[in-house]
């Protein structure tokens, strides 16, 4: 089977252009051909996997094809590739995409304005989240990148809450900070960085897997290993991987770089919701793995610390900001950001466990954040009101709900059993580790996210105590007959993201087959290349 | 799987039942919800039996598969059937069956009778696992979902805003010890791998024995226990009996050469701490269920006590008669509070030993059974709370140092008086003194059985043939629980005494007293709530303010100093330099306009501008 990414990747693309030709008012069509795409990409799916041994540490399914290649001269030549690839990474994070590309498209039938548009501009992003975790060109990576934010920023705008213009520009603008950010670094890679074929003529190349072997950085050149450029009392590397990391990071969010996703989250209408915090919150983590750390590994050993500490301050901060929120949507929001400061956490420690812990943290909280917000779409559906204090009682009007609630809430603070505590185990046990090992950050931090669980039971309990238990009361602007029990499209999607979560938090070895490859990969890479560093 | 020992195949299904119980009570449609309450039993019953078998029949038996691995390391999936867990799991099957059969009747008219009984098989079936995991992340599993059920259990009423508060209490509580017990087995498994570091292994030991502090409601993480009563009564027996508490103990237990020296000195100090503050407690309580509570948490402290000085036979010894005499005297109380709750126009609360009072006649059988369960408990000879704690105090009493030997000996020793006055000043508050209720019946058989069945199950029997001294009989799991005879006659004239001083005190008094501050433990609870609870709330309003008006300010303060710059820019562009180019094009249209008014196209005009021109020339050159 050849080419089955392109064939991921494009569905969607394909099905925005046919989309255009679809007249508006066809709204069913929409919603149909939303859910063909989403079958057609479950199948490509099933295809990679039974096309990839999860056993093989490397790249699989390459696909490479030269895009350009320009003469500039004495300068050398400039070329770009149209270059795909999966690992146990990208298999992760394509798998999760599908699947909640799926819940999305199901929970977008609620959708009513615009249609048309609103489909392809979701078939778009669709495609291009998928791009981004396939791409192994780093130009490749940066269109798909960029491509993914004016559907967001459309579908946000357009489709969003009462305060959507502020959500939307404050998306954008953080958004493209990181952007200009990681262009920067692109830029000054790429003028350091010569194809191993290059021969009298230097190639510069954006191929990502050079970019990682440090023996193609062109000698003197500013990015260059050996001799390192200082800007200030650091080096040029140092420099770019902070500069990689905080483009990054702003995506991820992690404190203080976070304020536009509560924001985000609270305007944009559920699917949405759940495609931000389900996949593109994990393009940051996914950039610093694929892009930041294999690059700059020894800029990375040197910031462990300042990234563990980030991670840490995001799990405290963003749990007492849950706690005092006052919106369920914006509460969930912040235990995204709380969540994600575990994967910076595990990816700090560079232990086997740290790291495989943050790509199952990855791969569990798309699925547990996609249904916690799916919950506050069914309440903002019926009512159109997501204050937690307007509500008592539900248990009691809404029992099937409640089974959600309570499973997702339990399975988002990490009750064994569901994938987040998997999760969390393998990187608070890789942050322990990491300080009898490799010695890289301080056993304090294992025990400062310890803080983060304490929390994380506090905001969830007093909501459930606050909006579920207790008599049956709403505020008065409520209409209590509009509390009605799950319809049958959403009992659909919670129970099966209920039961995915479920199989990944008892069998953890099915992805964990894919991820150790990787992760172990990872980590000996990273030590390799700063003892290549260390001693050339 | 292929090869399963007969031995195996009952373990699994031991394991398993409880679990296939919550199951079937979770599928059934609640219009059948009636079924539940015969299918929980039941499958109860299997377990309990099938516990049984495998009691007399199976030899130590370890089950062992790689759950989960992580680059290289593996997580095990391991089972291990030794005499303690051979022993627990019959105690933990038969208390909760036994409280399954009772709830029969005490919980036959409840509207969520299906949830009660699922999250009474999830917990049973938490409360296997961890008695049988031979591995600590597997025991974190089961620890974590008894913490899940509990929370549903004790909020099982969760219209009642108190109960929901409890629930809420009890799993927080839990949870701040478990954060920490994740942190503190982590940390033993990462020495056990690859360190030798006694200091971490310390840290890691008392980690773990935070997460056994919440769950066994030691101090300072007692308070949730108390409150914890809001759930229906048997769950209570199951959470305070051979459940739930118990599993801290266990643990403790089961972890115990990896103690080391400091640890057991911290968990020693920490149980008799506990021991004496929940029996003072006790002995200021109204509330029936909340004097239980609160012997509870003594007695969890005597046994904590027991592994803090090395011997943990005696702990599990008294764990496993506490059992059955603390599931005994829940039953009890249940029995009483159903009585009571079920007669007409009763509006006083039944649970207050204050309105209670007289209940011998009306209600035989539970006066019965309190009474021996409750003499158990007071460590009255004959009965097996006696064994057990003379083997505690035998403990205390063989240490070696004299000054620790002298303070252990005579503190175990006041827990025990106080033990006795407290339950006694129940006995007489509750069924002696005038009657003061009307008709009053008896509780159905389902549940006055399985009080029996406690109350038998609370002689010396169980434990030892010879009534007054430990000296085995078919159970051989407490190889190292022996007492001394000058412990027993000690703690026998203890005892005495205290029934004396009991008798004296409360037999004058016609109502029960009690101390305020006491009665709300210390004032320690509300302590926490002033100090911790508010804490975390400023805290948490804190980084709400700090994302709203620091972060979002600067960025809005970015965004308008960026706007602000650009109309400053478009001003200047407007004004200045726009104004230098509209002035100098009006200079020039000025200019132009005004050379323009010469050429008029009249020669008169022309004659005049000649003349002046020259006039000008010739002024200029001539001076």
């Amino acid at each position: 089977m050849q080419n089955l990414l392109s064939y991921l990747i494009f569905t969607p693309f394909a099905a925005a252009l046919i989309g255009l030709l679809i007249p508006a008012e066809a709204k069913k069509t929409f919603r149909i051909a939303t859910l063909i795409v989403s079958a057609i990409q479950f199948i490509i799916l099933i295809a990679i996997i039974g096309n990839t041994t999860p056993q093989l540490g490397s790249f699989q399914l390459m696909e490479k094809y030269n895009w350009f290649s320009i003469d500039l001269g004495n300068w050398g030549i400039l070329k770009a590739e149209y270059f795909l690839g999966i690992d146990g990474l990208g298999f992760s994070m394509i798998a999760l995409s599908v699947l909640v590309m799926l819940i999305a498209s199901i929970s977008s039938w609620t959708i009513d304005k615009n249609v048309k548009g609103y489909f392809i501009l979701l078939w778009i992003l669709n495609g291009a989240i998928i791009g981004t975790f396939c791409a192994l060109d780093f130009l490749l990576f940066y269109l798909f990148f960029e491509f993914m934010l004016l559907p967001m920023y459309f579908l946000i705008g357009i489709w969003g809450g009462p305060r959507r213009e502020y959500a939307s520009i404050k998306f954008l603008l953080y958004t493209l900070l990181g952007s200009i950010l990681i262009l920067i670094v692109l830029i000054a890679l790429v003028i350091s960085v010569q194809a191993p074929e290059s021969g009298d003529t230097v190639v510069h190349t954006f191929n990502l897997l050079h970019m990682s072997d440090s023996a193609n950085f062109i000698f003197g050149s500013i990015l260059s290993p050996d001799d390192a450029w200082l800007i200030g009392s650091h080096t040029a590397r140092w420099w770019a991987f902070l500069l990689l990391f905080v483009g990054f990071v702003i995506k991820l969010p992690a404190v203080p770089l976070h304020t536009w996703l509560p924001d985000a989250h609270v305007e944009a209408p559920t699917p949405i919701s759940v495609i931000l915090a389900a996949l593109l919150l994990k393009v940051g983590a996914y950039g610093l793995l694929r892009i930041a750390y294999p690059i700059f590994p020894d800029a990375a050993v040197e910031l462990s610390s300042v990234v563990a500490f980030i991670g840490v301050l995001s799990i405290i901060y963003a749990a007492l900001n849950a706690l005092a929120a006052k919106d369920l949507k914006r509460l969930i929001a912040y235990s995204s950001v709380s969540h994600m400061g575990f994967v910076l956490l595990g990816l700090a420690s560079l232990t086997v466990e740290g790291v495989a812990g943050a790509v199952y943290q990855m791969f569990s909280h798309g699925l547990i954040s996609a249904m916690l917000f799916l919950i506050a779409g069914v309440l903002y559906d019926r009512t159109h009101d997501r204050l937690i204090n307007n509500y008592s009682g539900l248990a009691s009007r809404m029992p099937m709900f409640f089974v959600f609630v309570l499973i997702a809430f339990f399975a988002s603070l990490g009750l064994p059993g569901f994938s987040g505590f998997i999760a969390e185990l393998m990187v608070l046990l890789g942050a322990l580790a990491s300080g009898s090992t490799n010695e890289l950050i301080s056993e304090g931090f294992a025990f400062a996210a310890a803080f983060g669980l304490i929390l994380g039971a506090a905001y969830y309990l007093w909501t459930l105590q606050r909006m579920f238990f207790g008599p049956f009361h709403v505020k008065n602007e409520i209409r209590t007959e509009l509390l009605t029990d799950l319809d049958k499209r959403e009992f659909g999607m919670l129970i099966s993201l209920a039961l995915v979560i479920l199989i990944f938090g008892i069998f953890p070895h099915v992805l964990l087959d894919y991820i150790n490859p990787f992760a172990q990969n990872f980590a000996d890479t990273i030590t390799e290349s700063i003892r290549l560093i260390q001693n050339p | 799987m292929t090869n399963l020992t007969p031995s195996e195949i009952l373990l699994a299904l031991v394991l398993i039942l409880p679990l296939v119980s919550a199951g079937v009570s979770f599928i059934i449609p609640e219009r059948y919800s009636w079924a539940t309450s015969l299918t929980a039993p039941l499958l109860l019953l299997v377990t309990a039996i099938l516990s049984f078998v495998l009691f007399f029949t199976s030899e130590d038996l370890q089950v062992s598969a790689v759950w989960f691995s992580i680059g290289a390391t593996e997580i095990p999936f391991s089972l291990l059937l030794d005499a303690a867990s051979r022993l627990m799991i019959v105690v933990v099957s038969t208390v909760s069956f036994l409280v399954h059969l009772y709830s029969m009747g005490y919980m036959g008219y409840d509207q969520k009778i299906t949830r009660y009984f699922g999250m009474l098989g999830l917990f049973t079936f938490s409360m296997l696992g961890i008695v049988l995991a031979n591995q600590l992340i597997l025991t974190f599993v089961f620890w974590e979902l008894m913490g899940f059920s509990s929370y549903m259990l004790i909020g099982h009423w969760m219209e009642k805003p108190a109960a929901a508060r409890a629930a809420q209490k009890a799993f927080l509580f839990n949870r701040i010890g478990d954060a920490f017990m994740l942190i503190g087995i982590l940390i033993t498994w990462i020495q056990q791998t690859s360190g030798n570091d006694p200091f971490w292994q310390t840290t890691g030991v008392i980690c773990i024995f935070l997460g056994v502090v919440g769950k066994s409601a030691q101090l300072p993480l007692s308070f949730w226990l108390p409150d914890a009563m809001e759930g229906p009564t048997p769950v209570s027996a199951l959470l305070h009996a051979a459940t739930m508490v118990a599993a801290g103990v266990f643990l403790l237990i089961r972890i115990n050469p990896l103690l080391t020296e400091p640890a057991l000195t911290v968990i020693a100090i920490t149980g008799i701490a506990t021991a004496l503050f929940g029996a003072v407690c006790a002995l200021n309580q109204f509330d029936i269920k909340k004097i239980l509570a609160y012997s509870t948490v003594s007695q969890l402290g005597l046994m904590i006590t027991a592994i803090g000085l090395g011997a943990k036979d005696a702990a599990l010894l008294h764990l496993f008669t506490h059992a059955f005499f603390k599931a005994g005297l829940f039953l009890a109380a249940g029995s009483i509070i159903h009585a009571l709750s079920h007669q007409p126009n009763n509006t006083l609360d039944v649970q207050d030993i204050r309105n209670l009072g007289g209940l011998r006649k009306k209600l035989p059988v539970t006066f019965m059974v309190f009474c021996v369960t409750g003499a158990s408990l007071a460590g009255v000879p004959l009965l097996s709370g006696f064994l057990s704690k003379d083997s505690i105090l035998t403990a205390a009493w063989n240490l070696s140092h004299p000054t620790t030997q002298f303070l252990f000996t005579a503190l175990i020793l006041i827990v025990s008086f106080l033990t006795v006055l407290y339950t006694f000043r129940m006995i007489r508050f509750v069924f002696l003194g005038n009657e003061s209720q009307a008709t009053l019946h008896e509780s159905p058989w389902v549940m006055r059985i399985p009080m029996i069945l406690c109350a038998v199950a609370s002689s010396w029997l169980l434990v030892s043939l010879n009534p007054l001294h430990i000296s085995g009989w078919f159970i051989h799991s407490f190889p190292g629980a022996e007492a001394s005879a000058i412990a027993s006659i000690i703690s026998a004239v203890t005892v005495l005494i205290a029934l004396i001083a009991a008798v004296l005190l409360y037999s004058k008094q016609t109502s029960p007293k009690t101390i305020v501050m006491l009665q709300n433990g210390f004032g320690v609870d509300s302590f926490y709530q002033r100090t911790i609870g508010s804490a975390v709330l400023y805290f948490a309003s804190a980084a709400e303010a700090t994302d709203k008006k620091v972060l979002d300010g600067f960025l809005h303060f970015i965004v308008y100093a960026h706007v602000s710059i650009a109309h400053g820019i478009a001003w200047f562009d407007q004004y200045i330099i726009d104004g230098v180019v509209d002035t100098s094009a009006r200079l020039v249209k000025w200019a132009g306009s005004f050379t323009r008014s010469f050429q008029g196209g009249k020669i008169q005009l022309y004659i005049f501008w000649a003349v002046a021109g020259l006039i000008i020339f010739l002024f200029f050159v001539l001076i």
